[in-house]
């Protein structure tokens, strides 16, 4: 009789202990085989929520990536229609000379964006891998003309992971001449993109009143690097998108993880709570047939 | 026939009879809540009948013998369970602590109707957040608290596994302590059964029946059944011989050998004679129990988790070891020490974690190669890990000592079944039923009554045989 109500006491105690924790497996004895499910299910949802994470901190890149392009179209433009005026038959040196500062200006701004910083991790964003140290340097003369901007940056980029096996790019190198590989931001000799050698030419030849060079070649040359920001836009559009993917099939993911953990280890409430009922009621009755049958006996019949 | 005389002496006879039977009520009334008590009765039988000229004439009844009812069967039956019931309690109770040192536990913050935030409280959520950590250096290979919160996560890591080893040799410890405090008190044992023999012998030699201390000798022999599998013999005078694994340790009142722990090897006691010094297979009890349980489950988990720490650490130091710091640095390790007794992130590190080295070239401080491969070595199979990942064989390991000490908790509850099944039996042969004893003693009682009502009537009788003479 007691080692029955032991029984029923013990099951009660288990059967609440699952309703107020909302687990019906806690410890690997309970139950090993959905305790591994479970492990193993947990590390697999971690691992997707790090996906997350990186997704979240490429995407913020992306978006610091992009809004230097924008910018970067904006001086390309600008420069553009400078060269065009520039070309007109009024223009005389004077007005040749403004326009060459202009030009100076617009390379001092294209280089500060060039060097642009990663505002959360501090990493320069068109520098290869070799992000910890500015990339671009530009050198002035006597007269405040720039005469180069050297690049101490490389020409590879990092690979970060956004899902099993599928890693995407943010960064794009400054500068690439290699012929292969990412195509450089400022300089990529697959397309003849070199944006601060032409915008310094375009600068000396409006300087030197070379007009026919600044409508010819430097213009020409102002088209590539347009077409090659443009296809630095396109691209970042596409690694945008693919975060953006990434990002939702990590998070249903994890949620369908959530879910399968809840199916392995989790209480059924509404179950859980019928047999706690049931075994109460067992309980309750066992108690009390044990204290009639304890009250009972001969003694209490003999006078 | 009897005469006068004769039936005064009957019906006294009858007195002390009826008054032995109200006597073994009250010795088992008294006795209904001794453990181990065995049921006395007393056997009645007619006395001897003497010849008359009227033929056999019988003389009443007397006392013959107090027997215990007892079930012989049984009773070997419960004493061979109890080495089952001695063997898995000590194997669960050992397992149940080495379940506290894994410290893997699912737990639960929210509410039982969101069960998103069931999260494990062990290493093999450690184990994730390690390899994880190395992404975010890898996406952010140059931010210093990327490469803080995976040095302190490592370390975190490190210092779980040191507590569980730690833990887990405590644990054997303690297993070994345990199995020298059985080997105790089964030695008290023999020499108690043995001095019980003695007792017993004495008190049968006059053909009398030894009847309590056959009681105590049966209480020795299920806690010695407890603690080892024992075989034994009885001898016609009550004595029992006993023996463990073929070794005779008790023959009649002689305590032949006795038992001690000697270590075998790597710190792992086992028993062996102490005399003979004949080590001793044994097959159940809480002894064997206990070795099983420290030589099977516990440390195939030590093992396993010191397989997976040297591998992690052999691992991670060859991918680690070729990469290069923010300052160009290259060759330092990530980890120090050799298995989980000593693992620990290298203090040069800890100090400074721009020294982590990301990169896997000397020029690129911005570059993550060796972040990433490190990060990829939680997802790969290992050779030495059955060709599971860290996580996977960690959470095998803890599958597989979870089946363990299932098994154990299983095989208790359905031992505790068993012998209270078994209990009950003997209860309904040898255990004392109140209401039975009462009736026994009313019967008595009653019959002593008769008896005395005999004795005042022959009395009577005498008193009227002598006033016919005085009265003549």
């Amino acid at each position: 009789m007691i080692s029955q109500t032991n029984d029923l006491r013990a099951q009660l105690d288990s059967l609440e202990n699952q309703v107020t924790t909302g687990l019906k497996v806690q410890a690997p004895a309970d139950d090993p085989g959905a305790m591994v499910t479970t492990l193993n299910d947990l590390a697999s949802q971690s691992t997707e929520q790090q996906y997350g994470k990186n997704i979240t901190t490429l995407q913020s890149q992306a978006n610091s990536v992009y809004s230097v392009l924008q910018s970067l179209q904006t001086i390309v433009s600008q420069a553009q229609s400078i060269a065009t005026e520039a070309g007109s038959a009024t223009a005389n040196q004077t007005t040749l000379n403004d326009y060459a500062s202009q030009v100076t200006a617009l390379i001092q701004q294209a280089v500060q964006l060039a060097n642009s910083q990663d505002p959360q991790t501090g990493q320069y964003l068109f520098g290869g891998t070799a992000s910890g140290q500015q990339p671009f340097t530009a050198t002035t003369d006597a007269n405040g003309n720039i005469t180069g901007v050297a690049y101490q940056g490389n020409s590879s980029e990092n690979q970060s992971e956004i899902a099993p096996g599928v890693a995407v790019s943010v960064n794009v190198p400054g500068v690439n001449t290699s012929g292969s590989g990412a195509p450089g931001l400022i300089t990529n000799s697959q397309t003849g993109a070199d944006l601060f050698n032409h915008l310094i030419s375009l600068q000396n030849d409006l300087l030197s009143g070379n007009t026919s060079a600044v409508t010819g070649t430097d213009a020409n040359n102002l088209q590539k690097d347009e077409d090659n920001v443009t296809y630095q836009v396109a691209y970042n559009g596409n690694v945008q998108t693919r975060l953006n993917t990434a990002s939702s099939f990590a998070s249903s993911q994890s949620n369908s993880l959530t879910q399968a953990i809840s199916n392995v280890s989790g209480t059924d409430v509404v179950q859980a709570m019928v047999q706690l009922n049931q075994t109460q009621t067992a309980y309750e009755a066992a108690l009390e047939s044990t204290s009639r049958v304890m009250q009972v006996s001969l003694v209490n019949f003999l006078a | 026939m009897l005469g006068l005389l004769g039936t005064l002496n009957l019906a006294g006879q009858s007195l002390q009879t009826q008054m032995t039977g109200v006597s073994v009520a009250g010795q088992n009334l008294a006795n209904v809540n001794t453990a181990g008590y065995t049921r006395q009765t007393v056997d009645i039988q007619t006395s001897p009948d003497i010849m008359t000229n009227l033929g056999l004439q019988g003389t009443g009844a007397e006392a013959v013998s107090i027997q215990q009812a007892v079930d012989a069967l049984l009773n070997g039956q419960i004493q061979g369970q109890q080495s089952v019931n001695g063997y898995w309690n000590a194997q669960q109770s050992g397992l149940q602590s080495a379940q506290n040192d894994l410290n893997e536990f699912l737990s639960s913050t929210g509410s039982s109707s969101s069960s998103n935030s069931t999260t494990s409280s062990g290493v093999s959520t450690l184990l994730t957040n390690f390899f994880n950590d190395f992404q975010s250096v890898a996406t952010s290979p140059t931010s210093i608290p990327a490469r803080q919160t995976l040095i302190s996560d490592a370390q975190t890591l490190a210092s779980a596994l040191n507590q569980m080893n730690a833990g887990l040799s405590q644990e054997k410890t303690s297993l070994n302590t345990s199995l020298s405090n059985d080997v105790n008190s089964a030695n008290q044992l023999l020499s108690g059964i043995a001095s019980l023999n003695q007792q017993i012998s004495a008190a049968e030699f006059g053909g009398g029946n030894a009847n309590d201390l056959l009681d105590e000798q049966q209480k020795d022999l299920n806690n010695l059944a407890q603690l080892t599998d024992i075989s034994t013999t009885s001898g016609a005078d009550g004595t029992v011989n006993v023996s463990i694994d073929g070794q005779a340790l008790v023959s009649g009142s002689k305590v032949l050998d006795t038992l001690q722990t000697y270590d075998a090897g790597n710190g792992s006691l086992q028993v062996q004679t102490a005399t003979g010094g004949v080590s001793l297979t044994l097959t159940g009890g809480s002894m064997k129990g206990t070795i099983d349980a420290r030589d099977g489950a516990l440390a195939t988990l030590q093992n396993s988790v010191n397989t997976l720490a040297s591998s992690l650490i052999t691992q991670v130091n060859s991918i680690y070891s070729g990469g290069y710091s923010l300052a160009g640095t290259t060759g330092a390790s990530f980890f120090t020490g050799s298995d989980a007794s000593d693992i620990a992130v290298n203090s040069a590190l800890v100090n400074d974690p721009s020294s982590f080295q990301a990169s896997g070239s000397a020029t690129a401080t911005g570059d993550n190669t060796i972040a990433l491969e490190l990060a990829d070595l939680g997802g790969a199979p290992q050779s030495n890990l059955q060709n599971e990942t860290f996580s996977n064989s960690f959470d095998q390991t803890v599958g597989t000592f979870g089946d363990s000490l299932q098994t154990a908790n299983n095989q208790v509850s359905n031992q505790t079944a068993v012998t209270n099944m078994l209990t009950n039996q003997r209860s309904s042969i040898s255990g004392v039923s109140v209401d039975q004893e009462m009736t026994n003693l009313l019967t008595f009682q009653q019959a002593y009554e008769a008896s005395a009502e005999l004795v005042s009537t022959i009395n009577k009788m005498l008193g009227d045989t002598l006033a016919m003479k005085s009265g003549a």
